[in-house]
């Protein structure tokens, strides 16, 4: 039962273009909703609010905190399939060498989300809230620690040579602090970042909400641009290639959105805030896929794969992307159309 | 042969199992419980039923904590392990049917949402509106498993994919149906069989009639998924399984178990869920939950056990060795081929070709397979491992790494003489070295039979027999004495039909 030669399987099924902006563009969405449950919890946890849990925007983020685990979940699907359909062979190889953390990430994920449910699901003032919400919070912060170290081992097939040959059993973890400390810090303080935005929107009725929000996002947007610089200069040698490459006006268009939207958002203007926040993530997200390609620079080249388009089934995929967007926007629209419990019914 | 090797102590197929057995009971409920659920609904409005209103809106709230969370994370576990345990073989996947997986998600988008919507709609959503919502949600679970049994299908049964390579070939491939109306069969009984176990926990406050409703999907689901998995089978038969059924014993197997737990399921159903109802109590639904856990779960072990040694058949080995590169590799070398490297040349070649299915002496091991024979002996066995009875990858590696993996195997096998492993006299051990040194094979009266060619031999003949280098795959013989006159004697019985 042998068919020699046929088919083969290193081609890519779309343009890389393509690929690349639907990778830049779900990947910037799972953030966003990682974003606003991470950092969400992480003000929610910390802010000063007096009775913390009896806080409105607490209150409703408390119960939120669920959906927006299944929104990064969800949204998170996308990008980790057009990242493996283009940068397989690196991100399979970093994910073997850390094989055990690795594996654990869906599982411990599994025990963040009942915990949240359980922090939702408890009575209003039940003292399980917090630890609920703090074991949650380190489960994830753990599993970010996973993903930047895998992420960024990704990036040096070297590294992933020499650090195999030691040890095949898939307890090694990413041993170049440098490599991604920095870039999980910035990541982090960029979650909190969004989560004070959302924070102050969610209790932007309340005035101890909305200036705790206020003052994460501001002082957040400061940090993670901190941490940005910090970030650029531990990449050493990739700098200059860096500098020349796209991902540098990416950057700046990343960092001067984030900046305006924190100008928008302390003076209430919220949609517009919003709408440039989403193109700072999306300017940041362009960047990092920028400084990827600069990093695998000589090792990897994914233009020289061969693309033999499926456009037949892409154009599928496009319908049933427009119809999905249009059936979750009616869904939500008739959702909160509808009086919320407690209010009269129409 | 681009990633490294995940060198796990445990079997992968535990691995697989762990994550895999889980993910796919709860997806096929989550499909099955979402048209349960909306179909519920919707008797128990139309008839001003308020009991069955209260169970449809408990069992939603077991349906969320375990659907959105559990099968959702458990769905993204798969991804994470095959990535880990088969990477290249996940590339074949990604690469060929990355829209089709793109297609998905955006179902899934839906899904998720439509469900937690369904949950939090209870008490906010008018009664039409709410029932749309658990449509729009089954709609697109079931469209889910339309998509995905397309590539679970192609793993078996490519198709004409194998010669052109075109999405749609591979996709709609031969299995592809029988598959989708089995797996639709399977969604409807968990439903019967989930929601049964919601009434059981809720006890008295549930109806009778609400348990006969459930044993009643439970029973119609059986009625779909049973007559289509012969349209299976019939589809499998005579390819894919027809060489794997008769050398091992694993698919009749899984197949027997599968048929004594849809007889058991069926038979509890009638009497616990239509007859006897108050006597449904917790321990039953946990029985009934187990029992058609071990039925699905022995259809995916034999679909999984007919695929051997094949991760695509005709396409990529299990072990991520394409089919067509083993001439190259058998000249050129295996080890040239490999990335990652450990430093141990027989290690990292045990790892390639055999690690994905066997460990040295822990799950499924090669050590007891060799002990107690020669180092020239498990050498010359690499060989031949396509042709042994179980069905194994070709060693693609050339004739020197053959030595080198065979060594390694053997430092690490029980290397006290054959007779004192195995401690047998006169024709038991006689039968013992044919076992070991020729019958993982030649299986008298099975696969690969040779025993017409011994009818009359005699000691000289069978002697220069087993000396002689018949074929590259067969060992000569390199045993001790003792073995070699154990083994002529049995192997003159088996000439004369004894």
């Amino acid at each position: 039962m042998f068919f020699l030669g046929t088919p083969a399987h290193e081609f890519l099924p779309a343009p890389l273009w393509l690929l690349t902006g639907l990778h830049v563009l779900t990947l910037a969405l799972h953030l966003l909703a990682m974003n606003f449950l991470v950092g969400g919890l992480i003000v929610a946890l910390t802010a000063r609010l007096g009775d913390r849990w009896q806080n409105p925007a607490t209150r409703r983020l408390l119960k939120l905190f669920p959906t927006l685990m299944a929104a990064t979940v969800s949204f998170g699907v996308a990008p980790l399939l057009f990242a493996q359909l283009v940068y397989g062979e690196q991100l399979y190889s970093a994910s073997i060498v850390s094989g055990w953390f690795w594996f654990a990430v869906p599982f411990v994920l599994v025990a963040a989300y009942y915990l949240l449910y359980g922090g939702a699901f408890a009575g209003r003032g039940s003292p399980r809230i917090g630890v609920f919400a703090w074991t949650a919070l380190i489960i994830l912060l753990l599993v970010s620690v996973v993903y930047s170290g895998v992420f960024a081992l990704a990036e040096r097939p070297d590294l992933q040579v020499s650090l195999y040959a030691g040890n095949q059993s898939g307890l090694v973890f990413n041993p170049d602090l440098g490599g991604w400390l920095p870039r999980w810090l910035h990541m982090i303080l960029g979650a909190l970042t969004v989560g004070g935005f959302f924070f102050g929107l969610l209790g932007r009725d309340d005035e101890r909400a909305w200036r705790a929000g206020q003052a994460v996002f501001s002082w957040g947007t400061a940090a993670a641009a901190l941490t940005g610089v910090f970030y650029l200069m531990s990449i050493g040698d990739l700098m200059k290639p860096f500098m020349r490459s796209p991902g540098i006006s990416l950057l700046t268009v990343g960092a001067l959105a984030g900046i305006v939207s924190v100008f928008f958002y302390r003076r209430r203007r919220l949609v517009w805030s919003g709408a440039l926040l989403l193109v700072g993530m999306l300017g940041m997200v362009g960047a990092r896929h920028s400084l990827r390609l600069v990093a695998l620079d000589g090792v990897f080249d994914p233009e020289a794969l061969p693309v033999t388009p499926q456009w037949g089934p892409f154009a599928v995929f496009a319908i049933c992307l427009l119809i999905a967007v249009a059936v979750m926007a009616w869904m939500l629209c008739i959702f909160f159309a509808a009086p919320a419990k407690g209010e009269p019914a129409n | 042969m681009n990633h490294p090797f995940w060198d796990v102590g445990l079997s992968y197929g535990f691995l697989m199992a762990l994550v895999a057995v889980v993910h796919v009971y709860l997806a096929h409920f989550a499909i099955g419980g979402g048209l349960y659920l909306v179909l519920a609904e919707w008797f128990a409005r139309r008839s001003g039923d308020e009991e069955r209103l209260g169970f449809v809106r408990r069992l939603s709230r077991f349906f969320i904590l375990t659907t959105v969370v559990m099968g959702a994370l458990t769905g993204v576990g798969i991804w994470f392990v095959i990535g880990l345990l088969n990477p290249a073989a996940t590339e074949v996947l990604i690469r060929n049917f990355v829209w089709a997986w793109a297609i998905e998600w955006t179902f899934f988008l839906v899904e998720i949402l439509a469900a937690i919507l369904y949950w939090y709609g209870w008490d906010r959503l008018s009664a039409r509106r709410h029932l749309q919502l658990g449509w729009i949600y089954f709609v697109f679970a079931w469209l889910s498993l339309v998509v995905i049994n397309g590539i679970v299908t192609f793993m078996l049964t490519p198709g004409a994919w194998s010669e052109t390579g075109a999405f749609l070939d591979g996709f709609l491939n031969p299995t592809y149906w029988p598959s989708l109306v089995f797996r639709t069969g399977v969604c409807v009984t968990l439903a019967g069989l989930f929601s049964l176990l919601v009434a059981a926990w809720a006890g008295a406050v549930v109806p009778a009639r609400q348990f006969r409703f459930n044993a009643i999907w439970g029973l119609v689901g059986l009625a779909i998924a049973l007559p289509s998995l012969f349209w299976y089978r019939s589809v499998v038969s005579g390819g894919a399984d027809a060489d794997v059924m008769a050398r091992l014993t694993i698919p009749a197997k899984a197949l027997e178990v599968l048929s004594w737990a849809a007889v058991a399921l069926a038979v509890v159903l009638v009497v616990f869920g239509l007859l006897q109802p108050r006597l449904y109590r917790r321990t039953v639904a946990v029985v009934v939950l187990a029992l058609g856990l071990v039925w699905f779960g022995s259809f995916e072990w034999w679909r999984e056990s007919i695929r051997k040694p094949w991760a695509v058949p005709g396409y990529m080995y299990g072990n991520g060795l394409l089919a067509g590169d083993v001439d190259e590799f058998r000249e050129s070398g295996l080890l040239a081929q490999i990335r990652f490297r450990s430093g141990d040349d027989g290690a990292d070649l045990f790892r390639m070709s055999c690690r994905h299915c066997h460990t040295v002496d822990g799950y499924n091991p090669v050590a007891p397979a060799f002990a107690g024979t020669d180092e020239a002996f498990v050498q010359a066995s690499m060989r031949g491992l396509h042709e042994m009875r179980g069905p194994m990858p070709i060693f693609a590696g050339s004739d020197e790494e053959a030595k080198i993996l065979g060594s390694w195997i053997w430092q690490r096998i029980d290397q006290r003489p054959f007779e004192e492993v195995h401690p047998l006299k006169g024709p038991e051990l006689g039968r013992q070295v044919y076992e070991v040194r020729c019958g993982r094979c030649h299986v008298v009266g099975g696969h690969n039979d040779k025993s017409s060619t011994l009818e009359g031999a005699d000691e000289e003949f069978i002697g220069e027999l087993i000396d002689a280098e018949l074929t590259p795959e067969m060992p000569v013989f390199t045993g001790s004495e003792v073995e070699r006159e154990a083994l002529i004697r049995h192997l003159i019985s088996i000439g004369k039909g004894e």
